[in-house]
């Protein structure tokens, strides 16, 4: 199979480039400096009180409640209060403190981290094909006997592939971490969801880190997707950088400036957020649900690399 | 019977409105080096694009061993190597793994024929450095290097020399005849004459878009095209009367202190020469002249009278 070449060409030159080790080390370094700033600088006494501390904040919070229900505060602001007050009243009860820290634990916290992949794919997916352009080297791997759709493809496989190692690198990282800094059990850990008036449920950590690994990988085959699909439009990375970017971090702002209305949540952004479906808490959009946000996401996966191939397919090459 | 590797039939491209390439038809034979000649903007390298597929035909065809390029494009490019324009290269990785990347994607390129193309270009000595670190010359030579990889049977290679010192153009002129003698046919794009004359055996001259005429560079000694100069010393337009009342229907001009006749054979000049002394008139000298092909480009693309009809202006 020569077709399989292509991916190994660019594979290779992915990892050429010095910045492709940057973009993996860093992530690591991330990890391991939060673990170990966490060991230095967290008290263990609070952790031994977590009750006491627990049933203070309660207090505090519901002084604050009843404050803000009589100045006639944000309805937002007064749910989370609400919902604290109740997670936290449940914690106290049945005895599970929200401060032991495991490796699960520690991977649930360090969730957020998929931001920076996302960053770092974007770089790399909006490279693959407008740096080709914009030095020339296009010319050279177009007039092999290979159809242009063929070329594309190993350019997409290679750039998701590295996307999903890099995931992959970062979870195996956080989970040894992780379990070298607070151990390896707590496979049976749960934490407390609290979904605006509804009772307050436990739920296992773990459910939550493997979900999360799970949308992860269908959030950034959107991403790169997208990153492909404008890198190929404009041929220019920077652009693509950037609207990728946008779509990743400013569209949570607009989400939210635009929750009230009905199609939110058919746009693009809206639904780039997946982690938050999970159990959903800090949901911005409470009409989502997870299958739903997945199929859009596959529909736009689907149109943006219909529309790349397409052009690519047909362009003239003039670089 | 010829073997064409290359045909062209009626290629022609148009963005929007604006011809680039016009009806452009020719054929190149097996284990020849061909030469597309034309002043910057003529549509040398649009139509080299169009051969190798990197823009789209609006109207014609391209085959290459027989096969179409726009109908089965992956089997017509697999006998063809190319450079076009300047070879560019991947700047991050070393001259190896830049022909490596082009070894693993064509069919039948062997470690030991890798390492045949690298001593033929006369690059071992820096084939592990980056390419950022290559000069112009060594740019291009990596860039003849990957073309020749999978030993296809057309080369096309646009302003080969770009870059290269005259020892680099002597030893590609060598090799291209080398490999033409073995029954490559080379494509090669220029807009310098004395190169394409030194280079080529054919030369097809193209000027906006059309082809104006091709050329046999070995047929330089072309009976029609070989003139007699005589130098006079004294009066030449005399010298000219003492031709033409003798030989009415004999092609005679004055340029200078010359008179240049149409005449080729050797019993003819020495007749016309006799002539000339017989009526007192001073010959000095006698040199027979064929025009060279920057001559006869420069005429075609500028002064040819009956090409301007065909001109269109330039403007790219």
């Amino acid at each position: 199979m020569k077709w399989l070449s292509l991916l190994t060409n660019e594979w290779i030159k992915i990892f050429s480039r010095v910045r492709t080790w940057i973009f993996i080390a860093l992530p690591i370094l991330i990890i391991i400096g939060v673990a170990v700033y966490d060991k230095v600088a967290t008290d263990a006494d609070v952790n031994e009180n977590w009750k006491q501390e627990l049933i203070q904040t309660t207090e505090d919070d519901k002084k604050a409640l009843a404050e803000a229900k009589k100045n006639e505060d944000d309805a937002f602001y007064i749910e989370m209060l609400e919902s604290n007050i109740k997670q936290n009243e449940y914690a106290i009860e049945n005895d599970i403190s929200p401060y032991e820290k495991t490796t699960w634990k520690f991977m649930k916290e360090m969730a957020p981290i998929s931001s920076l992949i996302g960053l770092f794919v974007i770089v790399v997916a909006s490279d693959i094909v407008s740096s080709e352009f914009s030095k020339g080297t296009i010319k050279m791997l177009l007039i092999r006997p290979y159809s242009r759709w063929k070329i594309l493809l190993s350019k997409f496989l290679a750039t998701l592939g590295f996307a999903f190692v890099m995931w992959l690198v970062v979870i195996a990282t956080t989970w040894l971490v992780g379990g070298l800094a607070y151990g390896f059990g707590g496979i049976d850990q749960t934490y407390l969801v609290v979904n605006g008036t509804e009772e307050v449920r436990e739920r296992t950590v773990v459910e939550y880190v493997f979900a999360n690994i799970g949308v992860e990988f269908i959030e950034l085959t959107a991403l790169v997707a997208l990153s492909f699909m404008i890198s190929t439009l404009f041929m220019s990375n920077s652009v693509a950088i950037g609207v990728a970017m946008f779509t990743m971090f400013a569209g949570n702002t607009i989400v939210m400036l635009l929750a009230t209305k009905d199609w939110i949540i058919y746009t693009l952004f809206a639904n780039m957020d997946l982690s938050t479906l999970i159990d959903g808490q800090n949901q911005l959009i409470k009409d989502l649900t997870l299958p739903f946000s997945i199929s859009m996401l596959a529909i736009y996966t689907a149109v943006m690399l219909a529309i790349t191939f397409t052009v690519f397919q047909k362009r003239d090459v003039k670089a | 019977m010829t073997t064409h590797t290359l045909e062209l039939k009626n290629l022609t491209k148009k963005i929007k409105s604006k011809t680039i390439v016009d009806d452009l038809s020719f054929s190149v034979r097996e284990g020849e080096i061909f030469g597309l000649l034309g002043p910057n903007g003529a549509g040398k390298t649009t139509t080299i694009r169009m051969i190798v597929g990197l823009i789209s035909i609006t109207d014609g065809d391209v085959f290459i061993n027989g096969t179409n390029v726009r109908e089965n494009y992956e089997k017509a490019m697999e006998q063809v190597g190319a450079i076009v324009e300047n070879p560019q290269l991947y700047d991050f990785m070393s001259g190896y793994k830049n022909l490596m990347q082009y070894a693993r994607i064509m069919p039948g390129v062997t470690k030991e024929r890798i390492d045949e193309v690298i001593k033929l270009v006369d690059l071992e000595y820096a084939i592990h450095d980056k390419v950022k670190t290559y000069s112009l010359g060594m740019r291009q030579r990596l860039g003849v290097a990957q073309a020749l990889l999978h030993k296809p049977n057309v080369l096309i290679l646009d302003e080969p020399t770009n870059g290269l010192d005259p020892q680099g153009i002597y030893d590609l002129r060598n090799y291209l005849r080398l490999l033409a003698n073995n029954g490559t046919s080379v494509i090669v794009s220029s807009h310098m004459l004395a190169e394409m004359q030194m280079m080529c055996d054919r030369v097809a001259i193209i000027q906006h878009g059309k082809l104006v005429r091709i050329d046999e560079i070995t047929n330089q000694e072309d009976e029609a095209d070989v003139k007699v100069h005589f130098q006079i010393e004294g009066d030449v337009h005399q010298a000219k009367k003492v031709l033409s009342d003798m030989n009415p229907e004999l092609d005679v001009s004055e340029s200078g202190n010359e008179l240049i006749v149409q005449v080729s054979d050797l019993k003819s000049i020495a007749e016309l020469n006799k002539q000339l002394v017989l009526a007192g008139v001073l010959v000095v000298g006698i040199q027979r002249k064929t025009k060279t092909l920057e001559e006869r480009f420069l005429e075609m693309t500028k002064k040819g009278g009956d090409l301007n009809e065909v001109a269109v202006p330039v403007n790219e």
